[in-house]
């Protein structure tokens, strides 16, 4: 690990002033920050340690958002009752993401913000990485094991995928990322917060240096009370998902009136299956339908060679989470 | 005196390990020590070009940065496969040759561990790179040595096309296992420190012998001048039983700075700079009446092997044990690829070849429309059926019958698909268990004090399975103590000889030196007491006093307990060794063993076949939307001689069985094709069985009496709880989705 200096300012101000300097980073609970400084593909100057802004770490169900502090942990708010009453979907993709011990000390905006379990970006000794050397090609492309990379939204410079579980149901349900940096505050859709790979996958989000994330909030909405996060993953716990969905619905007599759908494990970014819900809209909620949903979901696909897998995975997930909630809600 | 064998007893050393106080290897620290890092070849094949130590000289508490053409050389020595001592045969850093990937290339030493890491990541190596590939080719396969024998790595018995044309069904089915990462906790590291041309090592190790004969070779020293001191192992599974070369970079590294240097190895590296489980092919060629009986068995596994050495693990013994059948073909063939060699892995012959044999077993059954169960049944046999000797003892049908009764085989549905929980398909699957039994020459020195306190001293190891336990409680037995009351001393290459930990020879091999030792110590105690006046053994003939269990008797009733006897004695104390061999062993195994090689008797003696035995089932659940496979149970029943305890016993059985479950389902080192990589080297990728994973485990332990293999009745048991636990899953997967799944793991991907 390359030294660095540390600091850890009181106030979001100097945070910002001191984030945005060149060779800075941020960090919070570290799961990530501390993780690729060890193995040498991040190698900040300075860390600026954002856990003394103590007022980042609250988080409540309100009458029309849920707003959830940037620093807030992760489990923390995976067992909070009121959420869990008002977001089943939104504490289970919590609960089934990492170990207890990382949830114990993770962040809710460091989680969002988790970069890429790609193989060859985690190890310095591949020369091909685009995100951790623009412009030096990609392995995974160049032949590579690819069975966990992305079949939505890679590029031909990097088909690295986001491997997050909870960035699924911010995705679903219109959330907002509130930001303070340098040049003051602003409001950004979750789903225009991370950037597609494109011919610089180096650049994952719209933030700014030195621009800190303060809060999540998710406006309330019916889809919530219904909502269900089914993960498919190859050991009961602590393992990314090799396909998931965020779902929620809303039912109008027996059709749906609205429905959304985020899917984890198969996308450059957090993904919404906008045609699939489009689908649904209207329809009645049957194994039929269901079926239909998780196959328009995986319409366009752009699988390697090892990852083709995830498109009739990807379905039945789909499939299986809707006839989950479904069947939570009495119906049948 | 309490019972002491065949009880449960918790660990001697269980508090020291959970409190932190039992000091590994890289827990000590010499004065003025130093810390080591390696920098490790990203290519696979080829040779350096040039190496830039500037900038890691320049790194603040770096004090030296050693390659190829500054770190002192030393004589290097063949791998175990070759005969030698030494992890793998090729030795880095000797010259600018690159023949895998993460091989080291240069080494740094610094005033802290993170400036020597530091150090490392900022060397600039240039390579001329070559072509390379991390995976065997089968086609291209070789078998090693003569060929040809009875006892060798082809076998023929019979004729196998006579008896494929009888048959009246037939499986012809091949099984794939891949690269597999041994992963102990505990990180490789040594430590090395010279004074003057005396040297020690400390290092955690499953053969502390081999090491300081490998050490000692290398430096031209005599044995004498190298201490080799691992007193506990945080877990080895085969990892660390040779002379690896960061052991041997870290002693050169000590010499050339002039101070002690501690190495411990990064997660990553250890994925390459030591051995790991090779990939494998297995094919099977099985043919069977209609009632079942087997009229031809043929195997032939290929595995992997580095390009200079070659690994040979020979299942095809193992799996040519099993089941009666009159015409046989086995052949164990070796195809190379661009790795470092590989070696042992906890049922290094057995894991892969059984997933092969035991599932072509269940295919079998299905075409025969017979239970499994009744198809080991029909072909058990107590004769090993190319050797034609008896088996020593053979519990395999006692094992199905306990665990059929436990697991509630009953209520399976023969139909695949037929059983189903909500969303959930539900399959059961059994197979066969079994382990040889191989035995080790092995001394123990034995003194016990008259205040009733005595002590054991052997060059073994405790590699976290009880060993300090299980030798305290035999002594204790024997001698007439509190187990409390034996302190063991092993893990230092200058006491008794005890072989390498591993092939599960460990209890029964340095526990039977042990007993005869406890048994010299009695006889010379009733030498003394019969010299002596006074004592109720008095004037007896000390060769017609026995020893039983901490009584000595004489042959008309006089009796005296060893520790009154001894405290009689004018010493008040006594020492011994015990130097025990089978008899069936061989000079040459003798010799082996000694020379710090593995030198066994068995598992085939010319009088007698010797294999513990098993068998498992398995209840798998397979989901109907996310194709996760999750075992929420798996029985075992076994039988292996003499249990010593019964609690570290049902550890060792039931840790076994959750190895299995790992291998089955989740374990696998990943591969970078084009570039010849390992690819998941760390334990968030490389996947283990987490305690979600692990269910409703069961063991069932049988009582089974065998005077043939050792004094002590006992068979070697770390092992055996492994092999078959992935056919006993695969054939439950077949019994709920109508699937075979051939190839380990068994993953989402292989059933949407």
């Amino acid at each position: 690990m390359k030294s660095f200096t540390y600091s850890r300012p009181g106030q979001i101000g100097p945070a910002t002033e001191a984030a945005s300097q060149d060779g800075a980073a941020i960090i919070a609970g570290g799961t990530t920050m501390v993780d690729l400084m060890k193995i040498g593909v991040l190698q900040p100057d300075a860390l600026v340690d954002i856990t003394g802004l103590g007022d980042l770490q609250g988080y409540g169900v309100g009458s029309d958002r849920i707003r959830l502090g940037a620093l807030a942990k992760m489990a923390v708010v995976a067992d909070d009752p009121a959420v869990i009453d008002a977001f089943p979907a939104l504490s289970e993709a919590l609960w089934k993401a990492a170990s207890p011990q990382l949830r114990n000390v993770a962040t809710l905006g460091g989680n969002m913000l988790q970069r890429t379990r790609c193989p060859y970006f985690r190890d310095t000794a591949y020369a091909q990485c685009n995100k951790r050397d623009p412009g030096s090609g990609c392995a995974a492309l160049d032949g590579g094991e690819t069975s966990m990379h992305a079949i939505f939204g890679g590029s031909d410079a990097c088909v690295a995928m986001y491997p997050g579980d909870f960035a699924q149901v911010l995705v679903a349900f219109d959330a907002e990322v509130k930001t303070q940096g340098p040049g003051g505050t602003r409001t950004i859709r979750f789903a225009d917060l991370h950037l597609e790979p494109g011919d610089s996958p180096e650049i994952e989000t719209v933030l700014e240096p030195g621009e800190i994330v303060t809060g999540i909030e998710i406006p309330m909405s019916p889809p919530m009370a219904n909502s269900h996060y089914l993960k498919a993953r190859e050991r009961e716990s602590y393992a990314f998902a090799s396909a998931s969905a965020a779902v929620g619905i809303e039912m109008d007599g027996d059709t749906l009136r609205d429905v959304r759908i985020g899917l984890g494990g198969v996308a450059a970014t957090p993904h919404r299956a906008r045609d699939a819900e489009d689908y649904l809209r209207g329809q009645p909620l049957t194994e039929d339908t269901a079926r239909e949903a998780g196959r328009i979901a995986f319409q366009g696909a752009e699988p390697l060679e090892g990852s083709a897998y995830k498109i009739p995975l990807g379905a039945d997930v789909v499939t299986g989470a809707l006839l989950q909630v479904k069947s939570r809600m009495g119906g049948e | 005196m309490a019972q002491t064998i065949n009880t449960r007893v918790t660990r001697t050393d269980a508090r020291r390990k959970v409190t932190g106080s039992a000091t590994y290897a890289a827990d000590v620290i010499p004065a003025g020590m130093l810390h080591g890092a390696l920098s490790c070849s990203a290519i696979a094949v080829g040779t350096v070009k040039s190496i830039d130590t500037g900038a890691a000289e320049a790194e603040p508490g770096v004090i030296a940065v050693y390659t190829h053409k500054t770190l002192p050389h030393y004589k290097t020595v063949k791998g175990f496969y070759a005969g030698g001592p030494g992890s793998a045969s090729f030795w880095p850093m000797e010259g600018t040759e690159i023949r895998y990937a993460g091989q080291p290339v240069a080494y740094v030493v610094a005033e802290t561990a993170a400036a020597a890491r530091r150090g490392a990541d900022l060397i600039g190596i240039t390579y001329e790179e070559g072509a390379s590939s991390i995976h065997m080719d089968p086609s291209d396969s070789f078998v090693v040595g003569a060929g040809e024998d009875s006892d060798g790595m082809v076998t023929t018995k019979g004729d196998l096309q006579s008896g494929l044309d009888a048959a009246a069904q037939t499986v012809d089915e091949t099984y794939e296992t891949p690269f597999q990462h041994h992963n102990p906790m505990e990180m490789f590291a040594a430590t090395a420190e010279w004074r003057g041309d005396r040297l020690t090592v400390w290092m955690p190790s499953q053969s502390v012998r081999t090491l300081r004969l490998g050490i000692a070779t290398a430096y031209g020293l005599p044995e004498t001048s190298v201490r080799v001191i691992s007193p506990f192992v945080g877990g080895a599974f085969g990892s660390k039983a040779g002379v690896t070369p960061y052991t041997m970079l870290t002693i050169a590294a000590a010499k050339a700075v002039g101070a002690p240097v501690r190495l411990i190895v990064t997660r990553p590296q250890m994925f390459t700079v030591a051995t790991f489980r090779p990939e494998s092919v297995q094919r099977f060629r099985l043919g069977a009446d209609e009632a079942g009986k087997l009229t031809a068995f043929e195997h032939i596994e290929i595995a992997q092997t580095s390009q200079f050495d070659a690994v040979v693990n020979p299942g095809t013994h193992m799996t040519r044990a099993m089941y009666a059948c009159p015409n046989i073909h086995t052949e164990q063939r070796l195809a190379r690829s661009d790795t470092n060699t590989g070696g042992f892995m906890r049922a290094p012959n057995e894991m892969q070849t059984f997933f092969g044999l035991e599932q072509a077993m269940d295919e079998l059954a299905v075409k025969l429309k017979m239970d499994p169960v009744e198809l080991r049944r029909v072909n058990d046999t107590q004769r090993h059926p190319v050797a034609d000797v008896p088996f020593s003892s053979r519990s395999l049908m006692e094992s199905y019958d306990a665990v059929s009764q436990s697991f509630g085989w009953a209520d399976r549905s023969p139909e695949a698909g037929a059983m189903t929980d909500g969303d959930w398909l539900i399959g059961y699957g059994c197979a066969t268990a079994t382990y040889p039994t191989s035995i080790s020459p092995s001394s123990a020195r034995v003194r016990m004090q008259g205040t009733g306190h005595a002590y054991v001293e052997l060059a073994s190891h405790d590699v976290g399975t009880g060993t300090y336990t299980i030798m305290a409680q035999i002594a204790a037995a024997r001698l007439g103590l509190p187990v409390a009351a034996v302190d063991v001393v092993m893990g230092e290459a200058d006491l008794p000889l005890a072989p390498i930990s591993g092939g599960s020879t460990t209890a029964a091999s340095v526990g039977s030196a042990v007993h005869l030792a406890c048994l010299n110590v009695a006889t010379d105690v009733a030498k003394k007491v019969s010299a002596q006046s006074g004592g109720p053994l008095s004037g007896i003939d000390p060769s017609r006093i026995t020893l039983d269990d901490g009584m000595l008797r004489g042959p008309d009733g006089q009796s005296q307990s060893l520790v009154e006897a001894l405290a009689a004695t004018p010493m008040g104390e006594a020492e011994a060794e015990g130097q025990y061999r089978h008899p069936a062993l061989t000079d040459d195994a003798l010799r082996a063993t000694y020379a710090g090689g593995y030198g066994v008797a068995g598992p085939v003696t010319p009088e007698m076949a010797m294999f513990a035995f098993g068998a498992e089932m398995a209840e798998v659940r397979i989901h109907r939307w996310t194709h996760e496979i999750r075992v929420p149970r798996l029985h075992g029943a076994f039988a292996a001689g003499t249990w010593l305890n019964r609690k570290t016993a049902h550890s060792q059985l039931m840790g076994g069985m959750v190895w299995g479950i790992g291998s089955a389902l989740h374990e696998v080192t990943e591969t970078d094709k084009p570039r010849a990589r390992f690819l998941n080297a760390n334990i968030a990728e490389y996947l283990i069985p987490v305690n979600a994973d692990i269910r409703e485990v069961r063991v069932e332990m049988l009582q089974e009496q065998d005077d043939y293999v050792n004094p002590l009745g006992v068979k070697g048991i770390g092992e055996l709880a492994i092999v078959g636990t992935a056919a006993a899953i695969a054939n439950a997967v077949y019994n709920a989705t109508g699937t075979r799944l051939r190839r380990l793991p068994m993953r989402i991907p292989d059933l949407v």
